[in-house]
C-alpha cells in the first residue's frame, strides 16, 4: 500500500496527460457528469458518485471507422506505395487504412462497476476470434480505479455479488483518505504508469466499509425461461418509449451496426468508410431483416429482450451477467422502467 | 382533485365509455409514471401531483392502433394538462386519432416541477415551460377537473429570455452553442420517442432508401437530425418540452423548438394545438396566399 497526496496526484495526472490520452470524469452541466479526455488535472471532477454515461465508449466508441478505403488517381508515374508495384499516371492507387489508437489511454477515476462491466464484455469481445479494435483499446488502456465511498440511491452492485470498493480488473486502485488517496498497484501496467512517481509507503490497510447487503436477487435462468410468454412484459412495456437511453448509457450493452459510406467524391479521389456505430435492441429497426420482416416488432418484445439479454442469454452464452448494478438505467429512464423492480416482479411471478 | 379524477376514471371504465384510461401512478423511488388503467377497480392507482409531467397524448395514437387484426381500436380515456391538450389537438388535426374514440380528462395544472418523472431525484423549481405558461386549464376536453387559479397567473419569460440571449449572438456563436449541445447527443432518439408530434412510421433519420443521414453518432449527423426534426415540428410543436425533459445529456431542445414556435407565431399568428382544425401553416396552402417571393 502507498499513499499519494492530492498535490502529488495532480502532478502524476499532469505527467500522464503529457504522455497519453487521459480520460476522466468532468462536470458537463447540472446533474451531468461525463468521462471525457482532459488536458488539465484541475478540469477533473474528483468528488462524484457515478457518471451519467458509462465509460464503455472508450472501448467501444459510439462511432468507429473499422476500415477506410481510398482510391487516388495518380497524376504522375512513380513507385507505388502499395504492393511494391510501380504506379502509372492515370491509374488508380488503392489504399486501405485500419484505425489504431494514436496514444495509449488512461481511464482515471473509473468505478468498480464499470470495470466489472469491461470484464463482462471481455467474455464476448475477447473470445476467439477476438474483436481486434476492442482488444487494442483494452490492451492500451490503463485503468486507475476510484473506490466508492457510498452506494448511490439506485446502485445495486452488491446484489450482483460485486463490491463498491473492489479493485478487481484495475491496474491501480485509489481509496479516498484525508489529504489524498491510499493507492494500491495491482498490475505491471499500473507499476509502469506510476514509475516516475514516488508515493509514500503506507503502513496499514485500505478502508474497510460495511456495504449494505444484497437488496435484490437475480432469478435463476430457469425462472426467466418460464416467464418468456408472461403478459407481464406487455404490461411493463406500455409506458416504455422505445428509446435507447437505457442501452446507450449502460456499461455492458454493446450492440452495434456496421455500414459502408462513401465519404468524398472529389475528382480523382474516392473514399469509403466502414463505420461501426452503437445500436440498441430497444430500437424498432434493430431486428428488421432483409425483406422487411421484424421478429421483434412489438415494443414489449424489445423491452423483454433487454432483460433476457442481461440475465439469461448473455450468461448462458458467455458466462457473466450483462448487468453490474450501476443503476444508470434506473436513474435515467424518463418513464421509470426500473430494472430492480423487474427483478423483483419476475421473482414474484 | 385526485378523488374527482379517480371517480371519473372509475365511471368511464365501468360504463365502458373507454377500454383504458391513461393517467399517472406512483412508481419506484418516488417517481411518478404513466399508468394504464383497464378496470374500474384499478382506478384508485391514479395519482395527481406536481410531478405528473409526462405528456400522455404521446400514448394515444399507439393505443388506437389496433393490436390484433380485425379487432376494433381501443377507446381511450386520457388525462391531459393544458400543454398536453394542445399536443392532442395537433394529433387530432393530423388525423392520428379519431376524437370520437377518445375521452379527454382535462386537469387544471399548477405547473410541474423539474426532475419530475425520474426515480430518486428531488423535485426542483417549476419547469421552465410551466413558469412561462399562461394557459393552465386545458381546452376541448370532455371534462375538466379543477379550476384556473383565482388570481390568474403571471407567466414569466424564462424561455423567451434565453431565446433573446441566443438571438443576440452572432451566427457563428449561435452555431457554436448548438454544436456544443449536439456534441453531447447520444442519438438515443428519446426526444423523438417522447414527442407526440413525432408519429412518422419511418423517421427521416432512419430511412434506408434514400439514406438521408448516416448512422454515425457524430456531430454532423446529430446536427442534421436535430435540425431536420425541428423543421418538421415547426408549427406542430405544442411546447410540452418532453424532448428536453427526457434527454439524458441535457440537450436544450426546448430552446430549439421554442425558437421555431416564436418564428411561426410571429409570422403566421398561429400556435400549434390552439384548436383541432386550423391547418398547420407550413403544411397547408391557401390559394389566396401571397406568392410575392
Amino acid at each position: 500500500m502507498n499513499f499519494i497526496t492530492d498535490a502529488q496526484l495532480r502532478g502524476w495526472l499532469a505527467q500522464l496527460i503529457a504522455e497519453s490520452t487521459v480520460i476522466a470524469p468532468r462536470r458537463a452541466g447540472e446533474d451531468l457528469l461525463l468521462y471525457q479526455p482532459v488536458e488539465d488535472p484541475d478540469a477533473i471532477c474528483y468528488d462524484f458518485g457515478r457518471s451519467t454515461v458509462s465509460p464503455r465508449e472508450f472501448f467501444l466508441p459510439a462511432t468507429e471507422a473499422l476500415l477506410t478505403v481510398e482510391r487516388v488517381r495518380q497524376a504522375t508515374a512513380g513507385d507505388g506505395a502499395t504492393a511494391g508495384n510501380a504506379t502509372v499516371a492515370g491509374q488508380w492507387e488503392v489504399k486501405l487504412t485500419e484505425p489504431h489508437l494514436q496514444h495509449d489511454q488512461v481511464l482515471f477515476a473509473v468505478r468498480p462497476c464499470d470495470v466489472h462491466a469491461l470484464t463482462a464484455l471481455d467474455a464476448l469481445m475477447l473470445k476467439e476470434p477476438a474483436d481486434a479494435y476492442y482488444a487494442e483499446r483494452r490492451a492500451r488502456t490503463t485503468l486507475i480505479g476510484l473506490a466508492c465511498e457510498q452506494m448511490g440511491s439506485s446502485c445495486f452492485c452488491t446484489s450482483l455479488g460485486l463490491s463498491p470498493d473492489d479493485g478487481a480488473g484495475m491496474d491501480v486502485m485509489l481509496y479516498r483518505a484525508d489529504g489524498g488517496y491510499i493507492l494500491e498497484i495491482l498490475t505491471d501496467k499500473g507499476r509502469v504508469a506510476l514509475a516516475s512517481q514516488a508515493p509514500v509507503d503506507f503502513e496499514g490497510s485500505r478502508p474497510q466499509r460495511a456495504w449494505p447487503e444484497a437488496a435484490y436477487q437475480v432469478p435463476p435462468r430457469a425462472v426467466w425461461t418460464d416467464h418468456f410468454n408472461d403478459p407481464y412484459w406487455a404490461s411493463l412495456a406500455e409506458r416504455c418509449l422505445s428509446c435507447k437511453i437505457c442501452s446507450y448509457i449502460c456499461p455492458t450493452c454493446r450492440c452495434f451496426d456496421v455500414r459502408d459510406y462513401t465519404v468524398a467524391q472529389a475528382a480523382g479521389y474516392q473514399k469509403i468508410e466502414r463505420l461501426r456505430c452503437w445500436d440498441s435492441c430497444m430500437a424498432e429497426g434493430y431486428r428488421r431483416i432483409a425483406g422487411g420482416h421484424n421478429p421483434r416488432a412489438a415494443k414489449a418484445q424489445r423491452l423483454r429482450n433487454r432483460f433476457y439479454c442481461k440475465f439469461d442469454y448473455y450468461p448462458a452464452d458467455f458466462g457473466p451477467l450483462a448487468c453490474v448494478g450501476c443503476g444508470r438505467c434506473v436513474d435515467q429512464c424518463p418513464v421509470n422502467v426500473d430494472i430492480t423492480e423487474v427483478l423483483q416482479d419476475v421473482a414474484a411471478r | 382533485m385526485i378523488e374527482q379524477i379517480c371517480s371519473i376514471a372509475e365511471q368511464i371504465l365501468a360504463d365502458k365509455t373507454v377500454d383504458v384510461v391513461i393517467g399517472y401512478e406512483a412508481g419506484t423511488r418516488g417517481a411518478v409514471r404513466p399508468a394504464f388503467i383497464r378496470s374500474a377497480a384499478e382506478a384508485g392507482r391514479l395519482v395527481w401531483n406536481d410531478a405528473c409531467t409526462h405528456n400522455l397524448a404521446n400514448y394515444v395514437r399507439e393505443k388506437h392502433v389496433s393490436p390484433k387484426k380485425g379487432a376494433p381500436p381501443a377507446k381511450v380515456g386520457v388525462i391531459l394538462k393544458a400543454c398536453d391538450a394542445r399536443a392532442l389537438n395537433v394529433l387530432l388535426r393530423d388525423n392520428q386519432a379519431p376524437r370520437a374514440d377518445l375521452y379527454l380528462i382535462g386537469v387544471a395544472c399548477q405547473g410541474m416541477r423539474q426532475n419530475s418523472g425520474f426515480a430518486g431525484r428531488d423535485l426542483g423549481d417549476l419547469e421552465l415551460r410551466c413558469q412561462d405558461c399562461a394557459e393552465r386549464v386545458p381546452a376541448g376536453c370532455d371534462v375538466v377537473v379543477g379550476e384556473a387559479p383565482a388570481a390568474g397567473v403571471a407567466p414569466a419569460s424564462a424561455i423567451a429570455r434565453e431565446l433573446d440571449r441566443l438571438a443576440a449572438l452572432s451566427p457563428a456563436e449561435r452555431q457554436a452553442f448548438w454544436d456544443a449541445e449536439f456534441a453531447r447527443c447520444l442519438r438515443c432518439y428519446a426526444c423523438r420517442q417522447a414527442c407526440p408530434a413525432c408519429y412518422c412510421v419511418e423517421c427521416t433519420a432512419e430511412q434506408l432508401e434514400p439514406s438521408w443521414i448516416g448512422v454515425a453518432i457524430r456531430t454532423p449527423e446529430k446536427r442534421f437530425f436535430h435540425t431536420m426534426r425541428a423543421y418538421h415540428l415547426a408549427g406542430r410543436c405544442a411546447g410540452c418540452d418532453e424532448c428536453a425533459r427526457v434527454c439524458p445529456v441535457g440537450v436544450r431542445l426546448d430552446l430549439l423548438n421554442a425558437w421555431f414556435r416564436r418564428e411561426i407565431e410571429g409570422t403566421y399568428g398561429y400556435r400549434a394545438g390552439q384548436d383541432a382544425t386550423t391547418p398547420a401553416p407550413l403544411a397547408s396552402f391557401v390559394p389566396s396566399e401571397s406568392l410575392d417571393l
